[in-house]
């Protein structure tokens, strides 16, 4: 069949312009991953600990899982957000937001708050707000500490390099793992009446939070994202070589350093009130640029909304497993994230494999 | 004729030992300038200094302006730099690094304007990579590759290119047609270039102006017929050089491979 000339002419013309990344398209790209998330966090709303699937009639059942959702999204959505930072400025694909020290120095902190001494130390300076105030309060502060400290070792002269970054991130890592399995074989009691240390190493979401935290949690990380969502054109840019990046008229240094600052504040808001949770982090980033392509600016709302979805999700099976008496108590949600994930993951970079090879 | 670049008395050490010593040159609108020089001689260091990457001593004046006064954002829109070995991503696709040539003239958020969607059709266009818009970058070939590199360089609408040994992952074929590009780029468009290369021969072909480069100095600069002489080349290289002239004037030099100096 003959083609008309407009379609020829629209043939020859394909291929020969771009999609202008504009306010729309950048608006439009926000509320498709908003419409994503709120799709699957709909469902996961009929879904109860209790065996209970459907929509929940009770008002108070509604407003526990909408809490718990909302929890689990912001988290989510966290670390998708900050894992594509990472992956970008230290020019990693395997960069995940808890690799320079966040979630180790959380966790660490969290455990030293249950020491009696401290707790009343704290207690006393915090003295208007709650204990569980403090616990978040020092995880947060363990997380920001531990990010200061490997950017502190890591920079030479107020320079970031990604691979001395990386690698500090390590060294800081294992040393608060060391210190926290130390602490814990001398003083075992510590952790006896928090579920021992598996429960600090394996995070999930916490139901016992106060509004407060939940809101300076959501405030933190959603002032972080605007910021890392206008770094984003510059992301593109980061993942060159520092002279490349340079003559394309970025100022890198000033870059890196405020995409791993903001995207590791973020990071140590959510790390605060779940614990860590792997997995989402690393692997969000990389659904997104498999579907839509290696643009930063198209990849951090994305992954974002994949974050929130898939956190969201899986703390909705882990709900569902409890609930149909599959396992004893709720899984850790990492388990699941991992679980849910990964075979997505490997069927589209398996997918990806067989079009590279066609092409 | 005024020139786009100037630069005076330009040093340039690592630590206490020093890369460029006291080098002057300048660059005009047009002109195909050819960076030449054994390994180690500071081709490289140079450009980076040129382009405000190291921190060189003298002076340095992009367009009667001092390096030091140029914000980098306007500097990379009349300046641009080609790695001798880019950095791309697998994922990435032709039109992804060609967008990336418009960074220096971005809004916030990374918006693009009618005007930078445009200048990548405009110079995707020109250089014939229309059709390769949605290849991946890995699947393209060297020569396709650095075309596109060139491309980056060329959405940015620079006034001075400067490039680092192009032709280290091109075959024959593509250097000549690299160096084919760039000469018409210079008279075409009055984009300056600046490349570094190894080719003595193909720099005599197409550069305008041969700079040769001997342990951080400037030992001859001029046209290629009064800088490939056998004597000079032989003492910067260390190597015995012989020369052949066509009866069009132009000169090639080649070592000397069956003496007994060579062996």
């Amino acid at each position: 069949m003959l083609q008309s000339p407009d379609k020829l002419d629209y043939a020859a013309k394909r291929g020969q312009s771009v999609n202008r990344w504009s306010a729309a398209r950048l608006l439009v790209t926000i509320a498709a991953g908003a419409l994503l998330w709120a799709t699957v966090a709909a469902a996961c709303l009929c879904i109860g600990s209790n065996g209970e699937v459907g929509w929940p009639a009770d008002p108070n059942v509604r407003a526990f899982r909408k809490e718990v959702v909302l929890l689990a999204s912001l988290v989510g959505a966290s670390l998708g957000a900050a894992g594509v930072v990472y992956q970008a400025i230290l020019r990693n694909p395997l960069a995940d937001p808890y690799l320079l020290g966040v979630s180790s120095g959380a966790s660490l902190m969290a455990y030293v708050w249950r020491f009696p001494f401290v707790a009343t130390m704290g207690g006393s300076m915090l003295a208007a707000m709650s204990g569980a105030m403090s616990q978040q309060a020092f995880a947060f502060a363990g997380a920001l500490a531990a990010i200061a400290l490997v950017l502190l070792l890591g920079s030479r002269r107020g320079r970031l390099e990604p691979v001395t970054v990386l690698l500090v991130g390590v060294i800081v890592n294992a040393i608060n793992g060391s210190i926290f399995l130390l602490l814990n074989a001398r003083f075992p009691e510590v952790t006896a009446g928090a579920g021992g240390a598996f429960a600090f190493l394996v995070g999930g979401i916490q139901t016992s939070l106060l509004p407060v935290q939940e809101k300076i949690a959501a405030l933190i990380a959603g002032v972080g994202w605007l910021v890392l969502l206008y770094l984003s054109g510059q992301l593109n840019v980061a993942m060159l070589s520092e002279g490349e990046a340079q003559a394309l008229g970025t100022r890198i240094q000033r870059v890196r350093w405020a995409g791993l600052v903001v995207a590791s504040i973020v990071t140590a808001a959510a790390v605060a009130i779940s614990g860590p949770i792997g997995f989402i982090g690393l692997i969000c980033p990389h659904l997104a640029r498999m579907m839509f392509g290696a643009d930063q600016r198209r990849l951090l709302p994305w992954s974002t909304a994949f974050g929130a979805a898939l956190l969201a999700a899986a703390d909705a099976v882990s709900r569902l497993l409890a609930g149909q008496r599959f396992v004893s108590t709720l899984l850790p949600v990492g388990v699941l994230t991992a679980l849910l994930g990964a075979p997505f993951f490997l069927q589209l970079l398996w997918q990806r494999g067989r079009g590279a090879e066609e092409s | 004729m005024t020139s786009l670049l100037q630069s005076e008395n330009l040093s340039f050490s690592y630590g206490d030992r020093p890369i460029l010593r006291g080098v002057a040159l300048r660059l005009a609108p047009g002109e195909v300038v050819a960076l030449l020089g054994p390994n180690g001689s500071g081709k490289s260091t140079l450009l980076r200094c040129l382009l405000g990457h190291l921190p060189a001593s003298g002076t340095i004046i992009w367009e009667q302006r001092s390096l030091a006064d140029w914000r980098r954002r306007d500097l990379a829109r009349r300046v641009a730099y080609l790695a001798q070995s880019p950095a791309w991503e697998p994922e990435q696709r032709v039109s992804d690094v060609l967008r990336m040539g418009r960074s220096p003239y971005l809004q916030a958020f990374g918006i693009e304007s009618p005007r930078d969607v445009e200048v990548v059709g405009q110079v995707a266009r020109a250089l014939g990579l229309a059709d390769f818009f949605d290849r991946r970058m890995h699947a393209l070939s060297g020569g396709q590759r650095q075309l596109v590199f060139l491309g980056r360089c060329l959405v940015q609408e620079p006034r001075a290119l400067l490039l680092d040994e192009p032709n280290t992952f091109l075959d024959l074929r593509h250097q000549v047609d690299l160096g084919h590009r760039l000469k018409d780029l210079a008279k075409r468009q009055g984009i300056a270039v600046l490349m570094a290369s190894h080719d003595l021969n193909l720099a005599g072909m197409f550069a305008d102006r041969l700079l040769l480069l001997e342990v951080g100095t400037i030992a001859a600069d001029g046209p290629p017929e009064e800088v490939l002489r056998p004597e000079l080349l032989s003492r910067v290289y260390g190597l015995p050089m012989e020369r052949i002239e066509r009866t069009d004037g132009k000169v090639y030099v080649f070592p000397t491979v069956n003496g007994d100096a060579a062996s």
